[in-house]
């Protein structure tokens, strides 16, 4: 069984309990003006690009037969229009400045890499992580994965946006031991604005989850100027009340860190906010939120 | 991270008020500044009359006795104060020798038998007709130096009493609460724990008044139990005892002048060891264990750097103390691990209660406290360059036929290389290097004529062999070869390996000249490696392995020669950052991709930036290595920037780090949270961060006391992410 990843994250301490390998599965339905890991939106490879990498060495001139790369004055200028991404340039480049991004692998070598770290899950209470974009996206593949954690006694976490045909995302689901679950906002229309997809199937898929037995967190993204607003607290306390046996809301404060992957992949980013929040807001959101609701808020 | 002006804890507060005071003015050099070089001296005559070198030592040391300015600063709980500058250089004062450092003396049994217990060993040693004049003359040197430290004793009680006549009420109680304390310690064994604070105190602080710079060892286990008597009998409270502590830590700073020194070595090695277990192997685990990380954590005094010994039984409680102390930045407190540690000492001949209470030298090296002399022989393993032609020529005909005729064959007097028809015969090369090397080191002798009389009365068996701690008076005499540059070894090898031998695509005089120039005009070859080669630290077998096999020659080499010539031989494997300093100049460009100049990987760690897959495929591939080989021990340094180890899951992970450690049989790592801007800030504004404080190897240095290049080095190991993106 193979799919597409474009990272796998060793070490990775914020994505579920204790210390986890984070698998990140390429495509995604969603199309969040602020997504921070852009690279993750397109189902095929993109072909990054970091000019402060290049040493103009014109290797891939001679790669590439779409004739997207030339010299201009002994500098190297990568344009993208007519690209197939076929990654023959990026194959080519010495110093990784081309690079393709996603990669066609299979379940065995990934659960292979995550078991090198057991010893750390046993001491953590970690273990694998599912994330993305929407692992749904992959539905078999995510699948496949979680029942080789599992097979491997691997805990198994799923980050999902929750946006995915019901019956299948709750067959994938259950699958896992904890299933992280992506709240971008509460207001339908703002919901559909900032993310190009309707709330209503989410909150839907959300409580047939809860009904099915999972394992559930929150995780909210928190966008300064978007969604830190005071009904978007109620909201997700609303929403925590109504259903039952969510375990923890965790707001995510926004960082523009996908800001420069964006452009690296050729991506307009100037939509996106170039701002991180203060400490201290942050603080005074999850003290809102908290104040709203019983079930324990976190942050980050 | 020990900001400037921020180093005394705003958030936690255990301490009182004035305690905090004492710490910040020792903390920013005021005290240390007013330390001056001796205005006194030997006498003519009494140099003129033509002493032996021991008897030479302890005229100085009684002179510095009677001489040296007393420091009583107001409010200070402990008596003793090392107040002339040429101890501060590692020397004797007013005397040509060196002092001595890298040991950690027998503070337990001097806190058992007390000054008094050791002169009337060395009387009954004396009073031994069959000792001959040199003996004779160290053993009465050594009761000199015990009469010089009693005059020390008697002078301060003398001023504590003076001062105590002209003082007022509340002065007055707390002159008196030191006095107290003061009198019978250490020339009597102490009753309490505060008596038993003072005496650790100036047993420790006399040696450093005379230029000997000891680790304290294993203070928990030494003070512990006295602590447990009062605090039960009612004598004290652990708040009173933290306060103590605290002093003992702030006096601990007294050579701090906050002005760059200009050399790499920012502190004096007076490292502190806790937790572990005793020799008869239950835990050692005690209030002071807890006052000391308390005090640490408010104080962010680096120091006294901390090595916890942990297990897996040490209790979850204190490895997210731990944590927390990590998270602070500065790397004060690092890890062993016992369960490797104990069996290998004791497989490689120390009986299992001396293996279990193993403290160190003051930096990590292992030694069994107050019975070891010890050294240790660093040398750069970065041999395989000269099996490559990369260094200094080829000794000349004469010297080649005696040292090595195997080896001879490929040697050119240029120091050019001729190809090696397939890998085993390069690596052959180089491992008939490494066994020369080794078989030099372990060749040399290890005993001095130095005098060092006052140091020896704390070490176990000197006054028995009437030899000094250099003439191999000690139970054991220790001088481990220290390997540097092991990971930049198999790194090259495996570029070597693949590129020349397996894919064919470079012949070997090709790759060697264009190492030779430094990868001028090769940027995209050399970039190619460092992207495309997965080195060690990565977690990935094909590297791991050909570390292991370099490891396992040279630990087998060292292992053949265990002991010679009455000296332990244990392999260790280290840089203690050499390889930002003295390998430095020496070391060219690598076949790994590295130019000439930057920074190799620091001990057993991984090459800098080489680590692309974290810190838990870093441990990983360190503790893939096999160190029940290795009895001199080894470090993992690694290096984790804040934003990984934020909150509580941060905390948690911490915990994760080090028990894996253990688990996965690794001996010593030090974890440093360090913010790569701030270092940048600091190195270009020293005044900003005057107490910044970053751990290398065993040792913690502040940041802004160190020559540039080893900024730099520190700054290259907090480099996270791809060689790439590294400027
Ligand atoms: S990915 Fe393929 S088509 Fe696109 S620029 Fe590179 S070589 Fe050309
Ligand atoms: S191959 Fe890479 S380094 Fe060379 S010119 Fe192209 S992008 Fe730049």
């Amino acid at each position: 069984m193979t799919g597409t990843v474009f990272d796998v994250q060793r070490f990775s301490v914020h994505d579920g309990p204790g210390i986890r390998t984070v698998v990140f599965l390429k495509g995604c339905p969603l199309d969040c003006f602020w997504c921070h890991n852009p690279e993750s939106k397109c189902r095929v490879p993109n072909i990054g690009y970091a000019p402060g990498l290049c040493l103009n060495c014109g290797a891939c001139l001679t790669a590439c037969k779409m004739n997207c790369h030339r010299m201009e004055n002994d500098r190297h200028v990568y344009e993208r229009a007519g690209c197939r991404r076929c990654g023959a340039c990026a194959e080519a480049c010495p110093a990784a400045a081309l690079e393709t991004i996603g990669r066609e692998t299979n379940v065995e070598s990934l659960i292979a890499e995550a078991v090198r770290d057991r010893p750390f899950y046993e001491a953590t209470g970690g273990g694998l992580t599912l994330s993305g974009g929407e692992p749904l996206a992959q539905p078999a593949f995510a699948a496949a994965l979680l029942r080789a954690a599992k097979q491997a006694s691997l805990s198994a976490c799923l980050e999902t946006s929750g946006y995915a045909d019901g019956s299948v995302l709750r067959e994938v689901a259950t699958l896992a031991d904890k299933v992280l679950f992506d709240i971008k906002e509460s207001d339908s229309e703002r919901h559909r604005a900032g993310t190009g997809v309707p709330l209503e199937p989410i909150v839907a898929n959300l409580s047939r989850l809860a009904a099915a037995g999972a394992r559930l967190e929150l995780r909210c993204p928190i966008v300064p100027g978007w969604n830190d607003r005071d009904g978007h607290w109620r909201g997700l306390a609303a929403l925590a009340r109504r259903v039952r046996g969510i375990e923890g809301i965790r707001l995510m404060p926004y960082h523009p860190m996908g800001v420069s992957k964006a452009e690296r992949i050729g991506l307009d980013s100037a939509n996106m906010p170039r701002e991180f929040p203060e400490p201290d807001t942050v603080a005074q959101w999850a003290h809102a939120v908290q104040a709203l609701t019983d079930i324990p808020v976190g942050v980050g | 991270m020990n900001k400037g002006g921020g180093f005394v804890s705003e958030s936690v507060r255990r301490l009182s008020e004035e305690t905090r005071r004492l710490a910040e003015l020792y903390m920013s050099g005021e005290v240390g500044r007013s330390v001056r070089p001796a205005e006194f001296g030997l006498s003519a005559d009494f140099v003129d009359s033509g002493p032996t070198p021991d008897r030479l030592y302890a005229e100085a040391v009684r002179r510095i006795a009677a001489c040296a300015p007393l420091r009583i600063l107001p409010g200070e709980k402990l008596a003793g104060a090392a107040t002339v500058s040429e101890a501060m250089r590692h020397e004797v004062p007013l005397t040509p020798y060196r002092s001595i450092s890298h040991t950690t003396l027998g503070f337990e049994m001097a806190l058992r038998f007390g000054y008094r217990g050791v002169r009337r060993r060395i009387e009954t040693r004396l009073a031994d007709n069959g000792l001959d004049a040199g003996e004779r003359d160290f053993l009465e040197a050594m009761r000199l130096c015990l009469e010089a430290a009693r005059h020390w004793h008697a002078r301060h009680v003398a001023e504590l009493e003076r001062r105590m006549a002209a003082a007022r009420d509340g002065e007055r109680r707390q002159l008196s609460a030191v006095l107290v304390a003061l009198r019978p310690v250490p020339e009597h064994p102490p009753r309490t724990f505060r008596e038993a604070v003072q005496a650790l105190w100036l047993l420790w602080n006399f040696q450093r008044l005379c230029g000997n710079w000891s680790g304290i060892g294993r203070m928990d286990k030494m003070l512990g139990p006295f602590l447990e008597r009062d605090v039960a009998a009612g004598r004290t409270t652990l708040d009173e005892a933290r306060e103590l502590l605290a002093h003992f830590w702030i006096k601990g700073c007294e050579w701090i002048t906050a002005e760059g020194r200009g050399s790499g070595d920012a502190q004096y090695y007076q490292n502190i060891v806790l937790a572990g277990v005793d020799e008869q192997g239950l835990p050692v685990l005690n209030a002071v264990t807890d006052l000391v990380l308390d005090v640490v954590e408010e104080l962010r005094i680096a120091d006294f750097p901390i090595a916890v010994r942990l297990s897996s039984r040490t209790p979850e409680r204190l490895l997210r103390r731990m944590a927390d102390l990590q998270r602070l930045g500065g790397g004060i407190v690092a890890a062993y691990n016992d369960d490797r540690i104990v069996p290998v000492l004791a497989q490689f001949g120390y009986p299992l209660p001396e293996a279990r209470n193993y403290a160190n030298d003051g930096c990590w090296e292992l030694l069994v406290p107050g019975k070891t002399s010890f050294g240790y022989q660093p040398f750069d393993a970065l041999l395989l360059q000269e099996t490559l032609g990369l260094t200094r020529p080829e000794p000349d005909e004469r010297r080649r036929k005696i040292e090595c005729d195997e080896w001879a064959p490929h040697a050119r007097p240029d120091g050019a290389r001729r190809d090696y028809p397939d890998f085993e015969a390069l690596y052959a090369d180089f491992h008939h290097r490494l066994e020369r090397q080794i078989e030099r080191l372990t060749d040399a002798s290890a005993f001095s004529d130095t005098p060092c009389p006052l140091l020896s009365l704390l070490v176990e068996d000197c006054i028995g062999r009437a030899r000094s701690y250099l003439q191999g008076g000690p139970v054991y005499t220790v001088r481990s070869p220290h390997a540097g540059g092991l990971p930049d070894v198999a790194n090259s090898l495996l570029v070597v390996r693949r590129l020349v031998y397996e894919e064919k695509t470079l012949p070997l005089s090709d790759l060697v000249a264009i190492v030779r120039s430094d990868w001028a005009g090769q940027e995209a070859l050399r970039r190619r490696i460092l992207t495309r080669f997965e080195f060690y630290g990565n977690d990935r077998a094909e590297a791991d392995a050909m570390l292991a096999r370099v490891f396992n020659d040279y630990t087998d080499l060292v292992g053949a020669r265990r002991e010679r010539h009455g000296v332990l031989r244990p392999a260790g494997v280290s840089t203690f950052g050499r390889e930002g300093s003295v390998f430095l100049p020496h070391r060219t460009a690598t076949a790994s991709g590295q130019k000439r100049g930057a920074i190799l990987a620091p001990n057993l760690s991984p090459t800098p930036g080489a680590d692309r897959r974290g810190p838990s495929a870093a441990i990983r591939s360190h503790c893939s290595l096999d160190y029940s080989r290795l009895p001199g021990g080894t470090a993992l340094d690694l290096k984790i920037h804040p934003s990984a180890v934020a909150g509580e899951a941060g905390r948690t992970a911490l915990v994760g780090l080090l028990r894996a450690f253990v688990r996965l049989g690794g001996m010593f790592m030090q974890t440093d949270v360090v913010d790569n801007d701030v270092l940048r800030d600091a190195q270009a504004h020293p005044d900003r961060y005057p107490n910044l404080s970053v751990r290398v190897s065993g040792w913690s240095a502040r940041f802004a006391t160190l020559s540039r290049e080893w900024q730099d080095m520190i700054i290259a190991r907090t480099e996270q992410g791809r060689y790439g993106e590294r400027p």
